[in-house]
């Protein structure tokens, strides 16, 4: 009798153990408001911004009660993919900083195509997003995301670096670019603050001002050609020759070198301004100068905001994702971020372009484009190849034989046909 | 089954009038043990083996998280990974780091714990020093040390500068980051090492020393010949944590380096890591896993084998 009861017991807690883990989804109880889960990775001074927007949608919308979870971008890249093919995870998510990420989520079918869209109230107002944005989200002919936020890179400078060494004002070209940023470099002092890893993407920036890139639009690479030889060339010796950037920054490291006043320019976008400010640097910002082609062009950045295939509640989440991108919301979000706004129609907002932080990013979306976009396994072309390649000859070797290894290694991983 | 039959046999070795009983009675404590282990078997069942055997299985496919199939490739990612230089740089490093770290840890410890056997405040106080990072996350360690190292706004660079050194590239230079993870590596583990070979001596009978002494045996006679035999048994449990612990080095790494600069400190774990959770090759990485668990297994039976394990006790 005892020993039944013991085992009957103990098997019982054996599997309640075992299960407890499973039966904490989401709640699906008939009263009360829907609750919904969202995982972001926006750690950083930017992060006010998005509570903001969560905090504001709770109290406009009492049927629907929005948590969102903060947690770094590596945290969440790694518990998000089996989360959301097995039905488990947030309803909705930021799932990386990388747009190209969605791909992935995509092939595995883990995140629903969003249906809700349209431009009356409570509906996705897709066609006032820019039409860059909206082809990174699409595949086959489906949209799977909306931008979380927009971001380009602009030029910060040190002024008092900029008076130190005589210059009067930021570099307007390419070629006013290298020659300051030579010029800036003394006395234990960096002309540029150059990350080449954990970072957002600035080699692929510099290489388009000099009229080069990483592939053509069959998804070839391009680096091998002359021009994208050139374009690594040039500023590769800047680096080694002129020493006008520490070798193997981090993004981390090469902001505290500029916050730490020991470089005199840095390429970022928005989120670091509340930074440097802090650091007490008498910061000016910057367009990016214009390209040897005489065209203006930056980085833009984005992230994929998506709605998980297997969530309860599609259609609250698509209301979020909906709110989350209204005009309204999105003007507030610049206002305390700093972004430029992610929507079109915002940008001629007065209230926007009177504010001397966001005109300088919002006027450079026009000209903006992303990294990689659409490109098979881009994530790999980025962290086995491309990454490598620029911490291989900032080190001295040799830009024509690692152009042409690493050329014919993103062919592979991209499926280049052409050749 | 084997169990009953023991305790039968065992019970009838033994005729007493309690015979039956006490068989009866072994039984039901054996029973009433497993149902008390059963839990925590279930535990280790779902979260341990099970895992290790999904991987093993994922490990022969070309696996990736959801995707809506799983072609089976059967050896293709082991014969994949031959031909993967990556694979092979990473685990050229998590050998160094093994090695070199391992004999440095094992003799600057017991060198350590020699100098701090005695009980005074004085050493006490050294004795918790050493101890302390052990008490601290890799990572948090990890974090510190790549600030104090930053050439630009690093202490140590700070301290060279100021006197007149050149600053030095510690994690940015391919030739130096290995070196300098591996440093860190055994700061944080020497106190760690320590602690383990104190308590081994510790328990060396104060009789034998005291018979050496006054056999005349010198302090480096009375180490070698019986001090070191005698703390065998903790010697082995020391290098073989700390070797499972290198080949399995992971948090430092990530944290101080990322793998880099261009895949100089990159060991296996982070290698798994990349190819798991930023390529999404799943398959790929558990076959990386099992090179590493096949690679630990054996490493583990040769110390065994050095150490004398069957001669032990």
């Amino acid at each position: 009798m005892n020993r039944r009861i013991l085992v009957a017991s103990s098997s019982a807690l054996a599997c309640a153990l075992a299960l407890a883990a499973c039966s904490g989804g989401s709640s699906d109880s008939s009263s009360g408001p829907v609750e919904l889960t969202v995982w972001t990775g926006f750690t950083g001074g930017d992060r006010p911004g998005y509570d903001q927007i969560v905090k504001d949608f709770n109290a406009s919308h009492p049927n629907i009660k929005v948590t969102m979870d903060v947690q770094p971008w590596d945290t969440i890249q790694q518990k998000l993919p089996s989360a959301w093919v097995t039905g488990q995870g947030p309803d909705i998510a930021a799932p990386s900083s990388d747009p190209n990420v969605i791909a992935q989520y995509v092939k595995t079918g883990s995140v629903l195509p969003l249906t809700a869209t349209g431009t009356r109230d409570g509906q996705i107002d897709t066609a006032a997003f820019p039409k860059t944005l909206n082809d990174v989200f699409t595949y086959d002919g489906k949209l799977y995301a909306v931008p979380a936020n927009y971001a380009t890179l602009s030029l910060y400078y040190n002024k008092k670096a900029f008076a130190d060494a005589g210059i009067s004002a930021p570099p307007k070209t390419v070629e006013e670019f290298k020659a300051d940023a030579v010029k800036l470099t003394k006395d234990g002092q960096y002309g540029l603050a150059l990350a080449d890893n954990n970072t957002i993407q600035m080699w692929p920036l510099l290489q388009w001002l000099e009229g080069g890139d990483i592939v053509d639009s069959n998804n070839c690479s391009v680096l091998q050609t002359p021009e994208g030889q050139n374009s690594l060339k040039t500023w590769t010796d800047l680096v080694v020759k002129d020493k006008i950037a520490p070798v193997g920054l981090t993004g981390a490291e090469a902001d505290s070198l500029f916050s730490a006043g020991k470089a005199a320019m840095e390429m970022n976008g928005p989120w670091a301004a509340s930074g440097f400010k802090d650091a007490g640097i008498d910061l000016g910002i910057a367009t990016i100068p214009l390209a040897q082609d005489g065209d203006a062009v930056t980085l833009g950045s984005t992230a994929p905001l998506a709605v998980s295939a297997k969530t309860k509640h599609p259609k609250e989440a698509q209301e979020f994702v909906a709110y989350w991108t209204s005009k309204d919301v999105q003007r507030t979000f610049s206002k305390t971020t700093g972004f430029p706004p992610l929507r079109t129609d915002l940008a001629d907002d007065s209230e926007l372009a009177a504010d001397p932080t966001i005109s300088v990013f919002a006027s450079q979306v026009p000209d903006a484009r992303l990294y990689l976009p659409h490109v098979p396994n881009a994530t790999q072309v980025d962290a086995e190849q491309y990454v490598p390649m620029i911490g291989k000859i900032t080190r001295g070797a040799d830009v024509a034989s690692e152009t042409t290894s690493t050329g014919a290694a993103i062919d592979g991983l991209t499926g280049c046909t052409s050749k | 089954m084997s169990s009953i039959d023991v305790a039968v046999r065992e019970g009838a070795q033994a005729p007493s009038r309690a015979d039956r009983p006490r068989a009866a009675r072994r039984w039901s404590r054996g029973r009433a043990a497993w149902l008390f282990i059963a839990p925590s078997m279930l535990i280790l069942g779902v979260f341990v083996l099970w895992p290790i055997v999904a991987s093993l299985w994922y490990s022969l496919h070309d696996w990736t998280v959801g995707a809506a199939q799983q072609p089976w490739v059967g050896l293709g990612n082991y014969t994949e990974l031959m031909h993967d230089d990556q694979f092979w740089n990473a685990l050229g490093n998590t050998l160094v780091i093994t090695v070199v770290s391992v004999v440095v840890l094992v003799v600057l410890g017991f060198l350590l714990a020699l100098a701090l056997m005695g009980e005074g405040w004085g050493t006490r106080f050294v004795r918790s020093a050493f101890f302390f990072p052990t008490v601290v996350s890799l990572t948090s360690i990890g974090l510190v040390w790549r600030f104090l190292l930053d050439p630009n706004i690093g202490l140590v660079d700070g301290v060279l500068q100021s006197v007149g050194l050149p600053s030095v590239n510690w994690l940015q230079s391919t030739t130096l980051a290995l070196p300098t993870v591996i440093f860190v590596d055994i700061w944080k583990t020497t106190g760690f090492t320590m602690i383990i070979l104190l308590a081994g001596l510790k328990g060396v009978p104060q009789e034998m020393l005291e018979a050496a002494r006054l056999d005349g045996a010198s302090a480096p006679r009375i180490v070698r010949s019986i001090m070191l035999p005698t703390i065998r048994p903790t010697m082995l449990f020391a290098t073989l944590i700390l070797t499972i612990q290198s080949l399995q080095l992971f948090d430092l790494v990530y944290v101080m380096t990322g793998g880099g600069p261009v895949f100089a400190t990159d060991t296996l774990v982070t290698k798994v890591f990349r190819e798991g959770f930023v390529n999404f090759q799943t398959g790929y990485a558990s076959a990386i896993s099992w090179v590493l668990f096949a690679l630990i297994v054996l490493v583990s039976a040769l110390q065994l084998r050095f150490f004398r394990y069957n001669d032990v006790d």
